[in-house]
This record gives C-alpha cells, sequence and structure tokens, in this order.
C-alpha cells in the first residue's frame, strides 16, 4: 500500500477501513502462506480417503486442464483446519441455515444418514444385469432358484418422511421385471432402531431377534426356517463410529459393535478369496483384528471381500445358497449359515462375473440371493457385470 | 479460474495483491503494474482455457490494429471499412465458437442433413471481452474516446481478470484514465474488500446452495420423480434467486477487485427485483448489458426515432438478438421474445396501469412474469419448458405437493426468507438506519462489526468450499 502516502493531502483513515484491511490481509494472506509451508495430511481420517496429491506440471497436463483441475481438488484437500471448516460448514447448514440435510446427509433423533432417491434409469440398469446374471446361471446350472431382496435406506425409517428410498417408487420400476427370480420385501422386516445411528449398516444384534425381522422373512422366503439355530449370544466388540459422523464433520456418540454367535456359528468354517493369489484362506467368522482398522464394521467377514465361503460342518442339509451382495451381507449371512450346508458371498464390485467360474462352482438346485442395499441399486456400474 | 475457489482466494489473490503494491512505481508509471495485471491476467484465463487465450490475444490484437488504423486514417472514406472488417472479424469468432453448432443442428432438421457438428467448446467470457473490444472499436470511430497506442495497456484493459470472464461490461470509455492514471487507497481497498467479500457470500452461500436446489428439483421434475406444483414453484424460486446472487454475487467481487487495484468499474445490479414493470427490471438488471445493446444496437437501428412500426421492429430485434447472445438456442430466442413482447405492451399498454396500480400488485406483477421467463431461459429444449409449465399449473402426475417438495420447502425456508429480504435495499438500509440513529456508539460498533462480519464471510466461505463441489457459475456459458 505505498500510495497511500502518495495522496497530496492524505486523509486519516478510520479505525474501521485499517480493521478492515487487517482482517482481510490476515486471512487471505495468512491462509496462504500457512498453506505453504504446513505439513499435508497423509489420510484424511473422518472421510476416510487419501487427500488429492499435487498434480504433475508438464505440457500434457496443462493443456488439458487436469493439472488446474487437480490442483483445485489438491488445494481444497490440503487446507490447513480443514476438519475445523468442514465443522464450520455443517453447523452454518444445520443451525444457522436451518436446512434438513447438508449434500443429502441429514442427521436425526434415530442418528444420521443419508438421503437418495432412486434413480430411475440406474435402477433399470441394475435389474438389466441381474437379468443377464439369471439367464446366464440358469442356462448353465440345473434346479437353480432365483429371489431377489433390496435392503431399504435407513432413511426411509425416519420419521420426518424424507425423500429418499422409496419402496412404492422402487416396485413400481421393477414391475415386469426380474421375473425369474421371487422378490421378498424386506420393507417391513426393519424399523430405524435397526440401523447404527452413525452408519448406513444394520445392527446385527437385532436382526434375528424376533419374528418378522429380516432373519425371519429371508429365511421364510429362501424356505429354510426350519433349518436355522437361533439360540444366539450377543458379544460386545466395543465401540463403533460409522462413516456418517466423518462425512457429516460434526460430533456424534459412537454406537456399540455387537456381534451374535451360537453354537453353529461357533464350528463354521470360513475361507476368503485372495485375490492376489487366486487361493482361498481360511478366517474367523468375526475378525476382531479386522475390526481394529479404519472401519470396524470389517469385524464382520473381514470386510470388502470379493468372495467368502462359509461352510457349516452341523448342516442338516446338502443345500446351498449363493448370494451376490454388498456390505450389508457380511454381517447377515452367518446368521443364515445354519440353514445351509454352505453359504458363499460374491461380491461383484471387487470380483468380475466373467471369471467368477474359477473360483465358485453353482452346485445344482441351489438357493441364489441377490441381497443389495438400495445404494447399489442407485449405483450399478460398480458391479463388475456386462 | 474461479473468484469463488481455494485456487483464486489463497494462492492467486494474495499473490497478485502483495507482487501489485510491492511492485515500484518510477514517477508515478503504471507500466510495470499494468504489466503485472497483464500477466494474472493471462494465468487467470489460462487456468480454464489454456489454448483459447491465443483467440483472446488475437481478438484484442484485432482491435489495437483496427484502433490504430481507424485513428490515422480519420475523416477518410476507408475508416468505414475499416471499421466493418474490424466487427466481422470480432463478430465471427463469437459467431463461430459460440453458435456454428446451432445452425448446423437447424440446417440439419431443415434439410434432413447429417453436418456434423464442431462440438467445440466455448472460450470463457467470449460473450464479454467481444463486447468490450467492439465498445473501444465503435466509440473510437465516433470519436468517443482517444485512439490506444500502446498494446500492453489496450490487452490490459480486454484481459483484465476481475472482468473478463462475466462482466460487468466496462466500456473502453470508462476505464479510459484509469488504465493510464488511477490512484491507490486505502480507502478504495478497503472498499473493494468489502463489495469483494459481500460478493464472495452472495455467490457460495446463498447462489451454490440454491442451484443445489434446482439441481434437485429438475432431477425430480424432469426425472420422473414428484412433478407437483410446489416442485414446480420451488425451482422457479430457487433459480430466480440462485442466477440473482450468482450474477450480481460475480459482479460484486468484480467491482471489488477493481477497486482494490484503482480502477471503478459501473454497476451492474440494482436490486432488480424490486422493480414493478419489466421495464424498470431492465434498467436494474446486467446494466451494463441492456444499456450495451441500447447504445451499440438499439440506438444504430434507430431507436424511436422513426415510425411506429420499426420502432416496435427495433425493440423486437434489440431483444431477440439480447436472448440469442445468452445462448446459442432457440429457448433463448424465444425468451428473448417474450422479454420484447413485454415490453411493447409495457410502453404501449400496461406502463400507466402499472403505475397507478398499488406498488404491491405492480411488484407481483413483475416477479411472476420475470419467474416465468426463467423457464424458457432455465430449460434445456422447448419440451423440457413445456412440462415445467405444465407441472407449474397443475398438470403434473403429483398434484398439489408429495413428500420431497413439502421436505426441500421446509429445508429451504429460512435461506429463502433471507435470500428474499437481500434481494431488497433493506438490509442496506438498515445497516444506514443504524449507522445515523445511534451516533458515536453505532459507528464504533460498525468499526468493530464490518471486520468482523467480513471475516465471518470469508471463513464461512472457506468452509463452503473446502467442503463442497458444488460451485457453477451460471454466466459462465454466455
Amino acid at each position: 500500500m505505498d500510495d497511500i502516502n502518495d495522496q497530496p493531502k492524505p486523509e486519516k483513515q478510520p479505525l474501521q477501513a485499517w480493521l478492515t484491511f487487517a482482517v482481510f490481509i490476515l486471512i487471505i494472506g495468512g491462509f496462504f502462506l500457512v498453506n505453504l509451508v504446513a505439513p499435508k495430511p497423509e489420510i484424511l481420517i473422518s472421510e476416510r480417503r487419501l487427500p488429492a496429491k499435487l498434480p504433475s506440471f508438464d505440457a500434457d497436463s496443462v493443456l488439458s486442464t487436469e493439472f488446474m483441475e487437480g490442483f483445485e481438488d489438491y488445494a481444497a484437500d490440503n487446507f490447513i483446519f480443514r476438519e475445523a471448516l468442514r465443522t464450520l460448514r455443517a453447523i452454518t447448514v444445520f443451525n444457522v441455515f436451518q436446512m434438513g440435510d447438508k449434500d443429502g446427509l441429514y442427521q436425526g433423533a434415530v442418528g444420521a444418514g443419508k438421503i437418495e432417491p432412486i434413480k430411475t434409469e440406474s435402477v433399470l440398469a441394475w435389474a438389466a444385469k441381474m437379468e443377464r446374471l439369471q439367464a446366464d446361471l440358469a442356462s448353465q446350472h440345473d434346479g437353480l432358484k432365483f429371489f431377489y431382496a433390496v435392503i431399504p435406506d435407513k432413511s426411509l425409517y425416519d420419521a420426518r418422511s424424507l425423500p429418499g428410498y422409496d419402496p412404492v417408487v422402487l416396485a413400481s420400476l421393477l414391475e415386469g421385471r426380474l421375473k425369474a427370480y421371487t422378490s421378498i420385501d424386506l420393507t417391513g422386516a426393519l424399523q430405524a432402531s435397526d440401523f447404527y445411528r452413525t452408519d448406513l449398516h444394520w445392527d446385527q444384534a437385532l436382526l434375528g431377534q424376533r419374528s418378522g425381522d429380516v432373519l425371519d422373512v429371508l429365511a421364510r422366503a429362501l424356505g429354510c426356517q426350519s433349518r436355522l439355530t437361533y439360540d444366539f449370544v450377543v458379544r460386545d466388540a466395543g465401540e463403533f463410529t460409522g462413516v456418517f459422523p466423518g462425512q457429516l464433520a460434526l460430533p456424534m456418540a459412537p454406537d456399540q459393535l455387537r456381534y451374535l454367535t451360537n453354537p453353529v456359528l461357533d464350528k463354521v468354517v470360513v475361507s476368503y478369496l485372495d485375490p492376489r493369489t487366486g487361493e482361498f484362506v481360511k478366517g474367523p467368522v468375526y475378525d476382531l483384528e479386522a475390526a481394529d482398522g479404519r472401519d470396524r464394521y470389517d469385524l464382520f467377514l473381514r470386510g470388502p471381500q470379493p468372495v467368502v465361503v462359509i461352510e457349516n460342518p452341523s448342516a442338516t442339509t446338502d443345500r446351498e445358497l449363493y448370494i451376490f451382495r454388498d456390505s450389508f451381507t457380511s454381517s447377515l449371512a452367518p446368521l443364515l449359515a445354519s440353514g445351509y450346508a454352505r453359504v458363499t458371498l460374491i461380491d461383484l464390485r471387487y470380483i468380475d462375473y466373467r471369471i467368477l467360474p474359477q473360483y465358485v462352482d453353482f452346485a445344482p438346485n441351489s438357493d441364489i440371493l441377490l441381497l443389495y442395499g438400495s445404494q447399489i441399486l442407485n449405483n450399478p456400474t460398480i458391479l463388475l457385470i456386462q | 479460474m474461479l473468484f469463488s475457489s481455494i485456487t483464486f482466494l489463497y494462492w492467486f489473490l494474495p499473490l497478485v495483491v502483495a507482487l501489485y503494491f510491492i511492485i515500484p512505481r518510477p514517477r508515478g508509471s503504471l507500466l510495470w503494474r499494468n504489466l503485472l495485471l497483464f500477466v494474472a491476467s493471462i494465468v487467470f484465463y489460462a487456468w480454464g482455457e489454456p489454448l483459447y487465450v491465443l483467440v483472446m490475444i488475437a481478438q484484442s490484437l484485432v482491435g489495437w490494429a483496427s484502433g490504430l488504423l481507424i485513428d490515422r486514417y480519420r475523416g477518410k472514406p476507408v475508416v468505414r471499412a475499416i471499421l466493418v472488417i474490424s466487427l466481422v472479424i470480432e463478430l465471427s469468432s463469437l459467431l463461430f465458437f459460440k453458435y456454428t453448432d446451432f445452425f448446423i443442428n437447424n440446417l440439419n432438421t431443415l434439410f434432413h442433413s447429417q453436418l456434423g457438428l464442431l462440438a467445440l467448446a466455448l472460450p470463457l467470457g467470449i460473450s464479454f471481452y467481444t463486447f468490450q473490444i467492439l465498445s473501444y472499436t465503435i466509440d473510437l470511430y465516433r470519436g468517443k474516446v482517444s485512439v490506444q497506442k500502446n498494446p500492453l495497456v489496450f490487452a490490459t484493459y480486454v484481459t483484465l481478470f476481475a472482468q473478463l470472464i462475466a462482466g460487468p461490461i466496462v466500456r473502453y470509455s470508462m476505464v479510459e484514465e484509469q488504465l493510464t492514471s488511477r490512484t491507490h487507497s486505502l480507502a478504495g481497498f478497503v472498499k473493494g474488500v468489502r463489495r469483494f467479500a459481500l460478493g464472495l457470500g452472495k455467490k457460495v452461500l446463498l447462489a451454490n446452495t440454491f442451484g443445489q436446489l434446482v439441481v434437485l428439483t429438475q432431477a425430480e421434475l424432469h426425472g420422473g420423480g414428484e412433478q407437483s406444483v410446489l416442485f414446480a414453484l420451488l425451482f422457479l424460486v430457487g433459480f430466480s434467486l440462485q442466477i440473482y446472487f450468482d450474477f450480481s454475487g460475480y459482479s460484486d467481487m468484480a467491482i471489488g477487485l477493481g477497486h482494490m487495484f484503482g480502477f471503478t468499474f459501473p454497476e451492474n445490479f440494482n436490486y432488480p427485483y424490486i422493480s414493478r414493470s419489466l421495464t424498470e427490471f431492465w434498467r436494474r438488471w446486467h446494466m451494463t448489458m441492456s444499456f450495451w445493446f441500447r447504445d451499440y444496437v438499439y440506438i444504430s437501428l434507430g431507436g424511436n426515432r422513426v415510425g411506429k412500426f420499426r420502432h416496435l421492429l427495433n425493440i423486437l430485434i434489440v431483444w431477440m438478438v439480447t436472448g440469442f447472445w445468452h445462448g446459442a438456442g432457440w429457448n433463448f430466442i424465444l425468451w428473448g421474445l417474450y422479454m420484447a413482447i413485454f415490453l411493447i405492451l409495457e410502453k404501449y399498454f400496461l406502463q400507466r396501469l402499472l403505475e397507478k396500480i398499488p406498488r404491491f400488485f405492480s411488484h407481483i406483477y413483475l416477479v411472476i412474469f420475470i419467474m416465468l421467463s426463467w423457464i424458457l431461459f432455465e430449460s434445456s429444449s422447448l419440451a423440457q419448458a413445456q412440462e415445467l409449465f405444465l407441472t407449474l399449473f397443475g398438470f403434473g402426475s403429483s398434484g398439489l405437493a408429495g413428500i420431497a417438495s413439502l421436505y426441500y420447502l421446509k429445508s429451504y425456508i429460512v435461506l429463502i426468507v433471507v435470500a428474499v429480504i437481500g434481494c431488497t435495499p433493506l438490509p442496506a438500509r438498515a445497516i444506514g438506519w443504524f449507522r445515523d440513529k445511534t451516533g458515536l456508539l453505532g459507528k464504533r460498533t460498525l468499526t468493530i462489526l464490518e471486520p468482523l462480519f467480513i471475516a465471518a464471510i470469508l471463513l464461512v466461505v472457506t468452509s463452503f468450499l473446502v467442503d463442497g463441489s458444488f460451485n457453477p457459475f451460471i454466466y459462465f456459458r454466455f
């Protein structure tokens, strides 16, 4: 501001001008300097992701604007006090603007969640993929029985009538589709308290407790209800903070991570496909070591896995169940294990359907169950099947 | 580069401000500072358009060279040819990049031909900087401004990052002196800070948030979701507020940045939604564009100093061109036509009535018809506009309201009320009243409150930029 003194008769500047000037320079210049020298985070813990790296600077990346676009992501991800600023935004949205959600994320009396309305085109694309899957399996294997169930999003059970998942809309979209499958409606089998307050998943300890709950409805539809053993014991694995507090950038009281065991579950043998070696390795149903990682929900069948096989030596049947699934099934599948000789979980997000025959032999006269959360129906492109 | 980005706020701006005021001014010369502004502006533009920066420089050179020739051959018959050639070159660039595919599409429809589209990206701000260059060339021809012989000064005028992308459309005559002789002061800089922070808040906190409402209402209305009257209304209210705070916020930021660097840019908005007629609205909305079309197109066609029929035709032409300037689509041309029809109706029939009836009713008239016009403006096709019209008037599939529309009404109601008040002069009047009525105590309170308010805006805006990714800018596409 060298020119201030260049004025012929410099007026005395009011304090207000000096203070405003100081505030502006302090914030714009201060953040510039601090961001320049401050160490960059290796991981954005609350968001469970890596920060954007400084993009490479060369002629190609500049001419394609990749550098510039990448730089904005880098600058935002590595901004000093990022967490505090994210919280400031959340407070502004919820407490000042009094809005119901922040980018679709809401918090209410029964916990936090995300509003995700059904996407018509996505659901139809998902249904088309599942029809092709059924046609392919049925053409190669005899006696398969096909079922599908969609796990309603927890927003459906919020008392505030959120404009998220709508089973009526879904039903109308799927009308006349997936004809070779038997539909299983889980809408009435769940309630708000069945889900973790801080996460989108359900609490396993509440799935097999009452008549008409998820386990009961599925078992009845699959015809394995009489074979299931229910004498579960609830065990506590400590506190669990799901994805929503981090996404919301607001503190929330943690949930309790609980899991169910019984004598049958104690004896089952679980094999996990190691995608690096192509070999199956044995492991526990509930992996307490995995639960100490970034996502404690990985306690259940080690979280994201392409193929998991649960063998039940106590089985009174030779019937097998194959579940095409997402993360919800990790906690549910062990509870179905007592109804089958073998339960195979296939997650098409992590294994391409075309190479599946290398690792999974579909036994004749088995049950095939599609069990997907509504989030997958809205994003079917992540399923590795044509 | 967007003003409302981390890159601009916390990398580009501090560096440019620091360098600008560090650079010495030997014997009061602004040469080095102009050079810095030019280089910074090129970086600013190239950040989003690394190749099209050459188009902008080429157009600037044409404008500058035309100026030299017009000045040299002034008074001779050839000068008119120089003007025409210059206008043709400048407008050809705009037409080529912005309208070629529109014409190809229409030719294909008309003659069932299969001409391939160019699918060119639109150079950012081309509509704005082309108009600025044209204003210089025409004003020079008319003898209203002096020739600028220094290419750096001329290029600094055209490319100045503060107003490059989306206006205000700063005519050369408005900054002619400031380009070579401008003063800098703390008062001017702080005035700029105040205006910039206000614009930033309007853009990031209000426009972007309403933009999210617009996107989700559009997804519901046109994506097979809830097609209710309330949702259509929410879309219209959301878009009306988004476009106002988006564009006026950007203009505020541009004017504020101008003040910081010693420039005074023209005002672009003057509370347009408090107007009582569309005629008044266009004296308050995007004023630099309205006045540009008035001075360089309408008056050139004869304005109102012609017969009645020709006058009506002039209005129709000017507004269809105005609509077409906003976008290469029939919806924009129809939007311009809509405006022309209402302006003609007001001029010959409605204006007296609107002045006689209570202010409240004339405000309602303006709000209804300007909001309806946004349907044409924002729709991506005429079919989409028709669908929205039908839904708004109760012919949608979901009746008056549904779960989603009721939820979003409740979710946005506080912000809508705040934004509607923000569209009026009430907040400014309230501050003025406080300052005038409370004496020394009030002044002292404002002394503390203003910097605190600006700090709060900057921090909250930063939190939105760090955390959110929704940051469109409507007028970029123009």
